[in-house]
């Protein structure tokens, strides 16, 4: 996303251009996966700023040319009259510790997927927990506020919980290892253990 | 009901987890749902290396066992 006044209008300008990212976390993989697209590697210049409101400010300050953030900052971006140079979505994980047995992670699957339901159904009801967040409620205040009616809807994409399949763990695996963000000497069969999410997910069904 | 402790990070990823816990979903599973919010970076030094920056990030309540699940 940058400013409304910026001159970038699609990522293929941003080569050397100051971009704020989380380091490791979702908003650096996805504008890698981005701007990869548009530019060579040595091009992209991804800054570490942080929390999706030090990446967004960085950006409205003019200190970075671009961010990458989630909602609610993209319809308190777009409600500003940023721009969003492209877009993309990412598979997340539910990660659980070596105590949590089966039947539990069942039972919370089935209560999320309830809630999925609930939220496919009508997702505006529900918009005001981002909107109200008490990490950042105060800074969209101070931007303007939003309202439910702010948001994009079709870009709040929920699923119920599946496995990874070995297929999409292999691809991040050596997506990871060509980035240099992985240490190469590592085994996808040893980072990511399904087997309670495998059971899990046979249980939530059958219940 | 058993206690669940669970990490919530950036809301627009726990959206379904906030809904269940107030909707009585979590509770009707047998399921005692507790949530730690994990704080906002505020400030960072900024770096343009990965290697500078812990991978851990805000999940240190899962790191420490304070938590069992999160997302991400």
């Amino acid at each position: 996303m940058v400013r409304p006044d910026s001159p970038h209008n699609y990522p293929g300008t941003l080569g050397h251009r100051p971009i704020a990212v989380q380091f490791h976390a979702g908003s650096h993989y996805v504008a890698l996966r981005l701007l990869e697209g548009y530019l060579p590697n040595d091009k992209i210049k991804l800054v570490h700023y942080g929390s999706p409101q030090q990446r967004f400010e960085a950006m409205w300050r003019g200190e970075v040319d671009a961010c990458v953030v989630m909602e609610p900052w993209i319809a308190l971006g777009e409600k500003l009259g940023c721009k969003a140079l492209c877009e993309g979505h990412y598979l997340g994980a539910e990660n659980a510790s070596d105590d949590m047995d089966e039947a539990t992670f069942a039972a919370i699957n089935r209560a999320v997927g309830k809630a999925i339901d609930l939220l496919s159904a009508d997702k505006r009801r529900y918009l005001h927990y981002l909107i109200d967040d008490p990490r950042h409620a105060e800074a969209l205040a101070r931007f303007g506020g939003l309202t439910p009616e702010d948001f994009h809807l079709p870009r709040l994409r929920y699923a119920k919980a599946t496995p990874y399949s070995d297929e999409i763990v292999a691809d991040t695996y050596h997506w990871l290892v060509r980035w240099g963000l992985i240490d190469p000497t590592a085994s996808a069969a040893d980072l990511v253990d399904n087997r309670i999410a495998q059971v899990a997910a046979t249980l939530a069904d059958d219940a | 009901m058993q206690k669940v402790v669970s990490e919530i990070s950036g809301s627009v990823f726990s959206l379904p987890w906030l809904i269940a816990k107030d909707q009585g979903l979590f509770a009707a599973e047998g399921i005692d749902m507790e949530f730690v919010r994990t704080r906002p970076s505020g400030a960072v030094p900024h770096t343009e290396n990965p290697e500078d920056v812990n991978p851990i990030l805000g999940h240190t309540a899962f790191e420490e066992s304070k938590v069992s699940i999160y997302r991400a």
